[in-house]
């Protein structure tokens, strides 16, 4: 691999990471996009390597949030429970969904990502930064359960965290903090991320040559974004972040519509 | 939050730190390797490979603080969740 290859990738893990960590969302959504259209990977070898940038957002930006008791690791490992079940099935299946069928869900989880992402933009515009965290008990959990079973299906089968499935759940009928339920999320995806990626692993579907200036460019990216991010206002690089998704949809709708993803 | 819950904070995000700096170190020495001697870009697999290993060791580390308090409920529940990841590792390679 040449050295300008390297370097962009280790560009793109950077930004992803960073931006990621700064406006609390999963970075891993504009990489598989970025790798299946710029790079010409294969569906299943670009979520294989998400994969594994997904570990390490969640790796080195969890360390600073159960650092900071912000994680509420009983609830993590209980949500843990179902979604790795649901990563390991959709592994299992996503060897037998064929690329293009693939492309199409990811494109439209791509679209929902970027919807959910402007509600956040347009809730955090004047956010005021809370210092403590409120008492709470997590409720029902059947609902959290459901939701967590899903959110790792979608992880096994797409490659991504699955947050803006997991965090609106835990927030709006578990009555989790918003703080609390991000950092959670961020805490469970690694777990979920790895189980699946036993069997993108197993499969040859991750590129080392690829995986590695990648989640090298991840592992500074988060944590830089996380220790910076309490002094930032996440509004425009969720702005930011927004445009990249859109644009990277219209691209993938383009590339299907025109035959590609084969 | 209670004292022990604050040395188990510690201890997972000890975990954590260790698992990512370890990975980080031996991609970037694999990737810088490369260009030098053919196994460079084993020692960035290894360091991947410690990337994937962390998570499960996560778990155990929670799993041995919450038998260390007492907390049976969430221990098994750890349990729980390790016998998974355990089932996802073994399906891997056999496929």
């Amino acid at each position: 691999m040449t050295l300008a290859a390297v370097l962009l990738l280790m560009l793109i893990g950077f930004g992803a990471g960073a931006f990621g960590a700064l406006a609390g969302v999963g970075g891993g959504i504009i990489v598989t996009p970025l790798l299946a259209i710029y790079f010409g990977l294969p569906m299943h070898q670009a979520i294989g390597v998400t994969l594994l940038c997904v570990i390490a957002t969640s790796t080195a930006t969890s360390s600073l949030y159960v650092e900071r008791h912000v994680t509420d690791v009983r609830l993590g490992m209980t949500l843990e429970l179902a979604t790795t079940v649901g990563a390991l099935i959709a592994a299992l299946v996503a060897h037998h969904v064929n690329r293009r069928t693939l492309a199409v869900l990811f494109a439209c989880f791509l679209l929902y990502s970027a919807g959910s992402m402007i509600r956040k933009a347009w809730g955090s515009r004047n956010e005021k930064r809370e210092e403590s965290i409120p008492e709470y008990t997590p409720q029902n959990y059947p609902v959290g359960l459901a939701a967590s079973l899903i959110a790792g299906g979608f992880s096994g089968l797409l490659g991504i965290g699955g947050g803006p499935i997991k965090v609106p759940v835990m927030y709006l009928f578990m009555k989790v903090p918003l703080r609390v339920a991000a950092a959670t999320s961020n805490f469970m995806i690694g777990v979920t991320a790895a189980t699946s990626a036993y069997i993108y692993w197993g499969r040859g579907d991750v590129r080392v040559d690829i995986a590695a200036p990648l989640v090298a460019g991840v592992f500074t990216g988060s944590l830089l974004g996380a220790r910076i991010s309490p002094k930032v206002r996440s509004f425009y690089i969720l702005l930011l972040l927004i445009g990249i998704a859109g644009w990277l949809s219209v691209q993938m709708i383009y590339k299907l519509l025109t035959g590609g993803f084969q | 939050m209670s004292r022990q819950d604050l040395a188990a904070d510690r201890a997972l995000s000890l975990t954590l730190k260790a698992g990512a700096y370890t990975a980080f170190a031996l991609i970037v020495a694999g990737l810088l390797l490369q260009w030098a001697t053919p196994w460079g870009i084993k020692v960035a697999t290894a360091g991947l490979l410690v990337l994937l290993a962390t998570p499960v060791l996560r778990i155990v580390v929670a799993c041995i603080q919450f038998f260390r308090q007492h907390d049976f409920k969430y221990a098994l529940v750890s349990l729980g969740v390790l016998s998974i990841v355990v089932l996802a590792y073994f399906l891997g390679i056999q496929t």
